[in-house]
Formats: C-alpha cells, sequence, structure tokens
C-alpha cells in the first residue's frame, strides 16, 4: 500500500434520485479499471451496476447502502462511498458523510437543482463536505449546463465557477472545452476509454474567452499571485490556478462545476481528474473526536500512522465469510494482527484479515492507515462504533443512545419468515443502536423500537428484501408514560386465609413525584414494624408495579416510595405477603397522587425555501407544535418547533405536499411532557378499545 | 403560584409605573451599551417578565442563530430562579416558551417588507399575535432613519412596543444631548433610553429619556456575574 497522504481521496457522490449517479460511480470503476464490463443500473442484462449490492436497490434503482469502493487514477488512490441519495435514510447517509472528506454533486442537465439536491446539499453544507459538480446527461434532449449553474448559485447559493463548457448539446453532445488548459477533450473508443485532446472549435474560441477570465476572476479570489497575474494580464501558470481553486474549493467558498454524461461514456475522465486536483486530502480536513476521560469534549486528530489508532466503523456488511466492518482510520494504522479495543465495549480484539473493497470483490492488504478507508473481517462490532489503541479513550461518536420513542408489533407470515425476521433483527440491533427489539411477554409479539416512523418503516422493508422475512405490522405506538404530580400516603394491608398457611403484610407510608430519577425507594421504618428481611420484598413489590401503570398501563416514571410503617405477623408474613401488600399500597397511593400521562416530544427543524414558511409553520401549528423560532437564511429558512410524537405520523408526506417537496425536515426526541387533557381521555379510549380487542 | 413569585421579586417593576409597561404600544425603546455589558440580557429578562406576565413576545435576532437565544432564555430563568431560591422549577420555563416566538434573520436580509411578511404569516393562521418585540443586533451604524420609520408605522398598526439594543463603542463622543452618534440621526423616535454603564465592578443601568431618573439611578444594578438586573434601593 502506498503512503502519500496527499494522493488520497475519500469522496462520495451525491445526487438526486436518476441524476445517474450510480451510472456514473460505474464509468469511473471502468476507467480506473476496476472492472471490466459496463452495466446499466436498471439491470437489463442482469447483472446491475457494481455500486448497488443490496436487491431493494437494483429494483428500485437508488442506492440505500454506502459499499466504499477502491480505485486508482493518475497516481491518486481514490475511496468512492456510495452515500445514499434519499432523505429517509438519515443514519446511514450521516455515517457516510462523516468519512468523506469530499463529495461530487451530480447534478442533472435537464433537470437541474431538484428538491433532493437541495437536501443533499444541504447536508454536506452540515457536514461541511467540500464539493464540485457534474451536470451530467449533457445528451437529453433540453440540456442547458448554464441554466444549471445558474440554478447552483440562486437556489443553493453556491459561487459556482464552470471549468469547462460543453462542445454541442443534446444529440450532438460531443464532448468539452477545458477552460484551465484551453484544449477541446473528445472521447473516443467503444466506451469512450481515448481521450482525443484538439484545439478549440473557432465557434467556441470567444465564448471559452470569456468563461476563462470569469473563472480566473472568480479563483483569484483565493490567491493573490494569481490577482497580480490576472490584473498584469500576464500568462497564469497552470499551477497558481489550481492551487487557487483548490483553496477556494476546500474552504466551500468555490463550487467548480464540470459537465459531460456518463451514460454515453463523455467527460467522466476529467472528472476524476479535478477530483484528484481539487478535492481535499485526508491531511487538509480537521477531524475531531470526543474525549471519553473528559466529558466528550472535542479532540482533533492528526492523521499521522504513528500515533495511537482511532478508527470509525461507519457499515457493516454482511458476507458470505462473516461480518465484514467497513472503517476510516483518522489516526495511526490498523494492521493485520494488531489489537485494538472497542471503545464502547471496553473489549481486546486482534484484526485477523485486513481487506479493501471493491463493492462486491475484495483485496487483502497489510494495513490500513490514517486517511484511509478498509474493511476488516471477523470483529465482532456494531456500525458506529469506534476502535482505538489501548490506552486511548475517544470515541468518534458520542456515546448518547438516545431511548426508543415509538414501537411497532410485528408478526411473521410463516415459520421460514420467522427464522429470517429473527436473523434481521440481530443484525439490525447491531448496525443501529437506536433501533431495538424484544418480545411482549403478554402477547408473545415481537416488539420493533426506534426514533420515527420512518425508520421502523425501513427496516420492515429491508427484512423483506434481504432476508425474505414477510411480516405484518401493527399500528404504530407512541411509548406514553405515567408519572405522578403530589404526595400521597398510603396504608396497606394485605390479609388473606384460605386454607393452609395465611398471607399477611401492612405497608405504609408515602409516595411521591421526583425529577430525574425513574424510580427512587427509601425505608424510614423504625422499631421494626416491617422486619427487616422484608424490606427487600417490599422494594420488588414497588418495583413490579412500574412496567404498567394504574392508570392506562405505561411505565411509571418519576416516582419516589417512602414507607414508614406496618406490620407483620410471626407466621403468616413473608416475601409474598409483602410483595402483595406493597402492590396494593402501589396502587393505593398511586391513585391519591394525582397520576398524569406524559407524552415524547420531538424536536423538529424543517428546512424550505422561504416562501413556504408561513405553509410550514401553520403545518406544525395543526399538529399541536409549539414553535420555537424561524431563521432567515437567505433562500431557505430553517424553523424549529417542538411537536408531540403522536402528533408527526405522516408529516414528511403533508410537508411534501405543501411544498412542492422542497423542504426536509430532521427530527429527534427531546423530552416528555404532560399530555393536554383532551387528548388523555382520546389516550384512555384508544387503550380501552386495544384491551376489548386483544380479551 | 412560582410564576407569581418571580413576577413579585423581579426588580424591573420599578420602571413600571404600577404595574403598567413602560412602553406604550407603538412606542420604541433601546438599550445602550457597548460589546459585552449585559444588552441581550437586559432585553431578554424584560421578555422574560413580559411572559410571566402572559403577554407574547416576539423575539427578533440579527445576528444569532434560534438556539443560541434560546439559551439566553433558559440560562438566565434558570438564574431568576436561583436567586428567588425556587426549586421545582421544571415545566415552568416550558409552559412560558409558548408566549414567545423567535424570528432570525442574518443582518443584511433583514427589511421591514419581510418582516410584516413573516408576521402576517403568523396572525392571519392564528399562531402568534406579539404584544411586545424585542429587536436584538439592528444596525444603527447604518443610521437609517427610514427603515425606523417603517417600523414605527408597523409597531403602530400592530399595536405593540419595540425594545432595542444599540451597540456603542468607548471610544465614540456623545452628541451635544447627551446621545451616542448611533442614535443621533433617530433618537427622536424613541420613548424610552436606557445606558448600561459599567463603573469598576458593577454595571449600573442610567435611563437617559423617559424614566424619570431618580426613579432609576442608583438603585438598579446588572450584576456581572449573572448580568441579572438587581434592585438596591
Amino acid at each position: 500500500m502506498k503512503s502519500d497522504i496527499q494522493k488520497v481521496r475519500n469522496i462520495g457522490i451525491s445526487a438526486h434520485i436518476d441524476s445517474g449517479k450510480t451510472t456514473l460511480s460505474e464509468r469511473i470503476l471502468f476507467y480506473t479499471k476496476r472492472i471490466h464490463a459496463i452495466h446499466d443500473v436498471k439491470g437489463k442484462d442482469g447483472v446491475g451496476a457494481t455500486m448497488d449490492s443490496m436487491e431493494l436497490e437494483k429494483e428500485r434503482g437508488i442506492t440505500i447502502a454506502s459499499a466504499a469502493t477502491f480505485c486508482e487514477w493518475m497516481g491518486h488512490e481514490i475511496n468512492i462511498i456510495d452515500t445514499p441519495g434519499h432523505v429517509d435514510f438519515t443514519i446511514e447517509v450521516e455515517r457516510s458523510l462523516r468519512v468523506l472528506d469530499g463529495a461530487v454533486l451530480v447534478l442533472c442537465s435537464v433537470g437541474g437543482v431538484q428538491s433532493q439536491s437541495i437536501t443533499v446539499d444541504q447536508q454536506m453544507k452540515r457536514y461541511k463536505v467540500p464539493s464540485i459538480a457534474f451536470i451530467n446527461k449533457c445528451d437529453r434532449s433540453g440540456a442547458d449546463p448554464a441554466r444549471v449553474i445558474a440554478q447552483l448559485r440562486a437556489k443553493l447559493g453556491h459561487n459556482a465557477v464552470a471549468l469547462q463548457i460543453p462542445i454541442g448539446l443534446e444529440m450532438n453532445f460531443q464532448g468539452v472545452v477545458d477552460l484551465v488548459d484551453m484544449k477541446a477533450l473528445y472521447f473516443d473508443g467503444e466506451n469512450g476509454e481515448v481521450v482525443r485532446v484538439e484545439e478549440i472549435p473557432a465557434e467556441l474560441r470567444d465564448e471559452a474567452a470569456a468563461r476563462r477570465t470569469e473563472m480566473v476572476e472568480a479563483a483569484s479570489m483565493f490567491s493573490d499571485e494569481l490577482m497580480e497575474a490576472a490584473l498584469e494580464e500576464r500568462e497564469i501558470p497552470r499551477e497558481i490556478l489550481i492551487s487557487a481553486l483548490r483553496a477556494g474549493t476546500i474552504r466551500r467558498e468555490l463550487t467548480p462545476v464540470l459537465m459531460g454524461s456518463a451514460y454515453k461514456n463523455k467527460a467522466v475522465q476529467p472528472l476524476l481528474d479535478t477530483v484528484c486536483a481539487l478535492l481535499p486530502c485526508p491531511s487538509d480536513v480537521e477531524n475531531t473526536a470526543l474525549d471519553m476521560d473528559n466529558d466528550e469534549s472535542p479532540v482533533t486528530l492528526e492523521s499521522n500512522p504513528d500515533k495511537p489508532v482511532v478508527a470509525l466503523a461507519f457499515k457493516l456488511e454482511d458476507g458470505p465469510y462473516g461480518q465484514l466492518t467497513y472503517i476510516r482510520v483518522y489516526q495511526g494504522s490498523i494492521a493485520k494482527g494488531s489489537t485494538i479495543v472497542n471503545v464502547r465495549t471496553g473489549k481486546k480484539v486482534k484484526v485477523g484479515r485486513v481487506v479493501r473493497m471493491h463493492a462486491d470483490q475484495m483485496e487483502d492488504i497489510e494495513s490500513v492507515s490514517a486517511g484511509y478507508i478498509g474493511a476488516l473481517f471477523g470483529i465482532e462490532c456494531a456500525s458506529g462504533d469506534t476502535f482505538v489503541s489501548q490506552g486511548v479513550n475517544l470515541t468518534m461518536t458520542s456515546m448518547y443512545v438516545p431511548e426508543p420513542v415509538i414501537s411497532l408489533a410485528i408478526v411473521p407470515k410463516d415459520n421460514k419468515a420467522q427464522i429470517n425476521m429473527s436473523k434481521a433483527l440481530n443484525r439490525f440491533t447491531k448496525e443501529d443502536p437506536t433501533f431495538r427489539c424484544h418480545v411482549d411477554a403478554e402477547t408473545n409479539e415481537t416488539i420493533i423500537e426506534g426514533m420515527g416512523e420512518l425508520h421502523l418503516e425501513v427496516y420492515v422493508e429491508r427484512m423483506k428484501r434481504e432476508y425474505a422475512a414477510e411480516v405484518t405490522t401493527g399500528n404504530p405506538r407512541v411509548a406514553y408514560r405515567e408519572t405522578i404530580t403530589q404526595r400521597a400516603e398510603f396504608n396497606y394491608t394485605h390479609r388473606k386465609q384460605t386454607g393452609g398457611s395465611g398471607q399477611y403484610g401492612r405497608v405504609a407510608g408515602w409516595i411521591e413525584p421526583v425529577a430525574d430519577e425513574e424510580f427512587v425507594f427509601e425505608n424510614k421504618v423504625t422499631g421494626g414494624s416491617i422486619p427487616t428481611q422484608f424490606i427487600a420484598a417490599c422494594e420488588k413489590g414497588f418495583r413490579s408495579c412500574l412496567s404498567k401503570g394504574p392508570k392506562l398501563e405505561f411505565p411509571v416514571t418519576g416516582v419516589k416510595i417512602v414507607i414508614n410503617d406496618g406490620a407483620s405477623h410471626t407466621v403468616d408474613s413473608s416475601d409474598i405477603a409483602f410483595q402483595a401488600a406493597a402492590r396494593g399500597a402501589f396502587r393505593e397511593g398511586y391513585a391519591k397522587a394525582k397520576p398524569v400521562i406524559h407524552e415524547p416530544v420531538m424536536k423538529v427543524v424543517v428546512e424550505t425555501p422561504t416562501e413556504f414558511q408561513g405553509p410550514v409553520i401553520g403545518l406544525l401549528n395543526q399538529r399541536r407544535g409549539m414553535i420555537v423560532g424561524a431563521q432567515d437564511e437567505g433562500p431557505m429558512s430553517v424553523i424549529e418547533a417542538h411537536v408531540p410524537l403522536a402528533e408527526m405520523f405522516g408529516f414528511s408526506t403533508a410537508l411534501r405536499s405543501s411544498t412542492q417537496g422542497k423542504a426536509q425536515f430532521t427530527m429527534e426526541f427531546a423530552m416528555y411532557k404532560l399530555v393536554p387533557q383532551s387528548i388523555a381521555e382520546k389516550i384512555a379510549e384508544e387503550v380501552a378499545a386495544r384491551k376489548k380487542n386483544a380479551a | 403560584m412560582f410564576k407569581k413569585d418571580l413576577i413579585l421579586r423581579n426588580p424591573l417593576r420599578s420602571f413600571g409605573r404600577g404595574g403598567e409597561e413602560i412602553l406604550a404600544a407603538g412606542c420604541f425603546g433601546a438599550v445602550l451599551a457597548p460589546a459585552g455589558v449585559g444588552k441581550t440580557a437586559f432585553l431578554v429578562q424584560l421578555a422574560l417578565n413580559a411572559m410571566l406576565q402572559e403577554k407574547k413576545v416576539l423575539h427578533i435576532s440579527l445576528d444569532e442563530p434560534v438556539t443560541k437565544v434560546s439559551l439566553w432564555y433558559a440560562k438566565l430563568f434558570q438564574d431568576l430562579a436561583d436567586r428567588a431560591n425556587l426549586t421545582r422549577l421544571d415545566g415552568v420555563l416550558e409552559d412560558l416558551l409558548p408566549h414567545r416566538f423567535i424570528m432570525t434573520f442574518k443582518v443584511e436580509g433583514f427589511t421591514v417588507p419581510k418582516l410584516e411578511e413573516r408576521l402576517t404569516d403568523l396572525t392571519a393562521q392564528n399562531i402568534f399575535h406579539p404584544e411586545m418585540v424585542l429587536i436584538d443586533g439592528f444596525p444603527f451604524g447604518e443610521a437609517d432613519r427610514e427603515r425606523l420609520m417603517a417600523l414605527k408605522l408597523l409597531a403602530g398598526r400592530l399595536g405593540v412596543h419595540v425594545w432595542f439594543t444599540v451597540h456603542t463603542h468607548r471610544h465614540e463622543k456623545p452628541t451635544a444631548e447627551g446621545m451616542p452618534p448611533a442614535l443621533a440621526r433617530a433618537g427622536d423616535l424613541f420613548d424610552v433610553i436606557l445606558q448600561l454603564d459599567a463603573r469598576g465592578a458593577d454595571i449600573t443601568i442610567q435611563p437617559l429619556r423617559g424614566i424619570a431618573s431618580d426613579a432609576v439611578e442608583n438603585r438598579l444594578r446588572l450584576d456581572p456575574a449573572t448580568m441579572l438586573i438587581r434592585d438596591e434601593g
């Protein structure tokens, strides 16, 4: 493995569905000689493009999981992370954006900047990923790269600068004029593999000169040397121009624009040249980890292979030889046979095989060092885990995992589906810490839990596609909770005399609300009115009431129990008797302590074009949302609100239809909050109906 | 209960006459200070006080994101509660928040027609009807009187009063009337002007206009540690 970090590029190809992202990836792999034949995405020849390895993706022509693929171009090593273009797969997207240093934003020359491109662009902005734009499909009728560049400026606010102009368009699209070298490029051969360099056609010379001047002007903002040369109208050295363009690109203040047609095999090679020339290498990008010993404060990592290891497992895949773990090394290097520590579990792991991936094929290598992406075999871990050298306690992702807020019952169709379903669930819970599952002891149903409606839908769909596990789903249920609002006393006697030895126990004390704790138990019994050996039984009895609250059978939280008196009988008192007494006491006190229902409230952030701000605020307000604020950011606005999760079902559809699909939103759990009286009544009705159905 | 306690303990009451607002509808107030002395903290306390009295407050910030503005409220509310020795406050701030709406704009993107359009979005759908408006970070340096005139008309139409923060500079000489240069051209639009003055370890609140100075002077201070308003009278 080479070790010149300056020549490594970890890039993503991000785009709107159907703008030709996968085709472009495929062509890149062909020109870099990683594959030897070209297939179509929609799989006319039954093979399908190499990057989409999941069935679901092949069928729909979209990309869900991010496979990392390695290739080489002109002495540079390029890792392509295939990023999902769909908003709903956020965890996947966020993980893959995390490991990228730069990206190619693919746009359709006909469709231009569509709503999805806006979404993708927003994500890149959030993660500060420098990008270059590639205007694809210049051979299509209606192609107009100049319009797309104008949209890049107006809709996305990019300082878009063309590095090429097209030679002919639509049916007559022949090649491009390179404005850096002022040459015309044509692509010959069956698959466009031969690049023919010629003089610029006479009719394009004036336009090329004008565009070049524009480009030099834009680039000169990033280089005094270039500015001087341009002002003095001297010959501009290529290196100076490139380094100025690169500086602007890395700072995200300039977006170079290239164009071509991946499907017609035109102008993909110049794109690769530009990726190498302008996108950052791993050491140009600052990466930070969180220090676990220091309250998760950020620490800057050095992309130095001799430092202690810090690496992120960003993707897991089930291969024929076991679990394959994709990692990005940020610091140090992971070699075959070395020992690393999984920060989350604290377990030491020995590295067996280290490989470099090319979609479904792999190549064994000795080690992966800082800045590189590789894959490990046979390592037990979950997606998002951080691996470090022994003695280091850094993590790439926060260890905080939120509690799931929504649940869904799933029932397998048949016995085979049952087996596959458990395989799938096992895998998904490992991949995603916010996805959980358990079996309900009463109904015997399998319950999956997660962070939102879509989150669960995606997993149900993946179960069907990848594991052939057909399941039927129930209605999603919000994780409500019960708690009390005031102090109340209890004094309960449990007495039973039915043949044999009787049961007797009396428990007295009070119940009161407590903040920030689920359950507190305090024993203030004096004088042995409850013998010490039964105190534990009392606590157990109280605890057993928490999982199903007496009010509406939701889990009870924020309760403090204090016992201060009681009575026992020398013969009839037992553990069981005191447990029963405690349960009775809990019910007695709880009813008097004004129990209420709490519901999960989500922090919802909507990013929308400013013209839809009013409708979006209206939409959030209708859903019992409390709008925190609206932030105006030029063409886009960001609206932040707190909305009860129960009201968020179907929100994405409503949002799409009222904003022409141009808005996107993120949602995360914020807090539990008291349910208003009218809603609480409705919930009580639903629970009653559900009970009746179950009975 | 808690709300009542907080209102009673609020030293700002010595501004108002018998619980009335300091400013009438359509009037402008300004809080003047150099950077870092506590203009925003002062405004947020005015807002919290209004929210405790169930008045709707629109907070417009021209340089800070929504999250940061929210943090100001959370922090000052906590300090206020701590000072009043009120525990068990969970939920009180959450109950207050529906009385607040934060809007942020980029300084260069802030225009009166735009603000009016946003406000119409809110009022037409019956989502939020402000009774008090705070504008933090208005660029007085450019001193465009016309924009302020338009804002004043808007405030009159909506029946709200508006508080501004005015960023002054220590090296600037006040005008003949004792106004900072930033307000020189538009000072007459303001009905109440308060100046925060860092003197030694203390920050005093000096009324330059609109409030009898003996009512406040030497009595109200801003605690430099918490930026809370303190009544020493």
